[in-house]
């Protein structure tokens, strides 16, 4: 593919998967019988909110930041053989990183939106960056200890050769992929940037295009996530009769909701709730896990019945 | 690979943000823009990492200035009196560079609106001729830091330039860089590598258990202590700005 068909596939890709996430959530929120919408909230296009001491140019350039990360998280997902964006050969790594750039942007719109909420919110989404990244990072090393490589195309191909979704000997691994991907995408137990107490942070300060954009890219955060969960523990666009990307779609749209049920089942949590699970409890039970993942491979758990040893990617 | 065109292009972008970013954050008055500068900045820094084949270290860069630069700044903030930079900007006259990285900080005065001598008494005699306080950052020593500045990257550029003769290599870089790091960190430079690993893990474990008091504090300081926490502070007194007003006004567009 070239350069520029690679960069419409992306941005249609993610359109496509933020507005069926922005059409889906708030039905599902309302089938689980929650009243916290969170990073869903609607966009109410009456009301235009405009703080009066904004810094422009973090204000306006957050939602752009925001966007762009999630668009470049979407390059390296994988909806076939062959049809991936871009089949970045450090390609898990990169996802983290360019993931990161939401926090950034959530920080920036925070401080640049310059009322109480939003400011808070800034604060907020920093420390619940400094909880969620380590136990996060432990979550995703299973599958590539198993699949041996970074590659998110490889990853499915060695669980297709396998015979084996990663979930069935990682379990541990895919429930601390869904805790922390909830910590990632800000949903229902770790609201705490976007609660309505601070009046939804940064959606609270923006309407108009911002708000627009940033309904857009936090919608798609939660697609991307759970597709991201998909590839790693359930096997990605294998599978059998429909085609690829039909496959990969269901299983994204199965991680989300189980991701947002199981948000639903426990109260909100706070932010210092929400490190003290992570570094007191998360963090032990991933080294566990990558521990366990470790033995299971020495077992020959997971290896295809061609060893990949030696052989370059 | 890529086209020469785009790869010219590609360098240009990154290399303006660089050096953006870099002049940025030594001009701008608000604490906050000054460190979202020097990320971009080290992101411009990565993007021309990418351009030269070495993915790993550019992903490895952007990971580590996002997430601690962030967290520093938030450190910055505590400690500043005007981390937002509105203070500065309002006040002082901008030039240059100062005043375009500064552009939107300033904030709208309400001292034309109110009639002369409302305020006398508050101000302490000032009233509105209050005299504009020097709060800039300029000090004596600005302008030979600069040229000292100058004159260093001058001299580091006459270095590169000067050597002798750049090897050219005409072999592609390794594509598959993480593999062989990998190698090396585990092989080659394990016990450095677990080593100082280990040394960060006792540094943090050494900072928690300094910071922590032996007893806690007794009872009585406690409570003074939640009193304090818990008294709404008292109100600014020689503010001239206008209070944070969130404007909720239908959408005239409508």
């Amino acid at each position: 593919m070239g350069i520029v068909w690679a960069s419409i596939a992306t941005l249609g890709v993610l359109l496509a998967g933020g507005l069926l996430t922005w059409w889906l959530e708030p039905r599902l929120l309302k089938a689980f019988g929650s009243t916290e919408p969170g990073p869903a909230a609607p966009l109410d296009i009456r009301k235009n909110p405009r703080p009066s001491q904004a810094d422009p140019l973090t204000y306006y350039g957050a939602p752009i930041i925001a966007l762009f990360g999630v668009v470049w998280a979407t390059v390296c997902l994988p909806w076939g053989p062959a049809l991936i964006p871009a089949d970045v050969n450090i390609g898990l790594f990169y996802f983290i990183v360019v993931v990161d750039f939401v926090v950034l942007a959530v920080a920036l719109g925070g401080w640049g939106g310059n009322t109480p909420g939003s400011v808070e919110a800034c604060y907020r989404i920093v420390a619940q960056l400094a909880a969620y990244v380590v136990p996060l990072g432990l979550a995703i090393i299973g599958p590539i200890m198993m699949a041996r490589s970074l590659s998110t195309v490889h990853i499915v191909e060695a669980q297709r050769d396998a015979h084996l979704w990663y979930i069935a000997p990682q379990l541990p691994g895919f429930v601390l992929y869904l805790v922390t991907g909830l910590m990632q995408v800000y949903r229902a137990p770790f609201l705490e940037p976007f609660a309505a107490c601070i009046d939804r942070g940064v959606l609270g300060a923006c309407g108009g295009w911002p708000g627009v954009l940033w309904r857009l890219a936090l919608a798609g955060l939660l697609f991307v996530v759970a597709a991201m969960g998909a590839v790693l523990f359930l096997g990605g666009y294998a599978g059998p009769w429909l085609p690829g990307w039909l496959w990969m779609l269901i299983k994204t749209l199965a991680v989300m909701v189980l991701m947002l049920w199981l948000g639903h089942r426990v109260r909100l949590r706070g932010t210092a709730d929400m490190l003290a699970l992570a570094w007191k409890f998360l963090i032990p039970v991933g080294l566990a896990n990558v521990l366990l993942v470790g033995i299971l491979i020495l077992l020959g758990v997971g290896q295809g019945p061609f060893p990949l040893v030696g052989s370059a990617p | 690979m890529i086209a020469p065109v785009v790869e010219w292009i590609a360098f240009g972008v990154f290399a303006f943000i660089a050096v953006a970013g870099a002049l940025g954050m030594t001009t701008t008055m608000s604490m906050f823009r000054s460190g979202i500068f020097l990320m971009a900045s080290f992101i411009g820094v990565a993007g021309l990492f990418i351009l030269l084949l070495a993915d790993l270290i550019a992903l490895l860069q952007v990971m580590m200035y996002i997430g601690g630069m962030l967290v520093m700044i938030l450190f910055m903030l505590l400690f500043m009196h005007d981390p937002g930079g509105a203070m500065m900007s309002t006040h002082m006259s901008l030039k240059g560079p100062e005043k375009w990285f500064s552009l939107g900080l300033a904030r709208r005065q309400t001292h034309g609106k109110h009639p002369h001598g409302q305020h006398e008494g508050d101000h302490g005699g000032h009233g509105d001729d209050m005299p504009m306080q020097d709060m800039s950052m300029y000090t004596a020593i600005k302008r030979p830091a600069a040229i000292l500045a100058l004159l260093t990257g001058a001299l580091l550029i006459a270095l590169l330039v000067w050597r002798p003769h750049w090897a050219v290599v005409h072999a592609l870089p390794d594509q598959d860089s993480p593999t062989r790091i990998g190698e090396l960190l585990m092989g080659k430079y394990m016990i450095a590598f677990e080593g100082a690993g280990l040394m960060i893990l006792l540094g943090i474990f050494g900072a928690v258990l300094v910071q922590r008091p032996a007893t806690p504090p007794p009872a009585p300081d406690r409570d003074q202590l939640k009193a304090a926490i818990d008294e709404t502070p008292p109100p600014i007194e020689d503010d001239t700005l206008e209070p944070e007003v969130l404007d909720l006004r239908e959408d005239e567009d409508r």
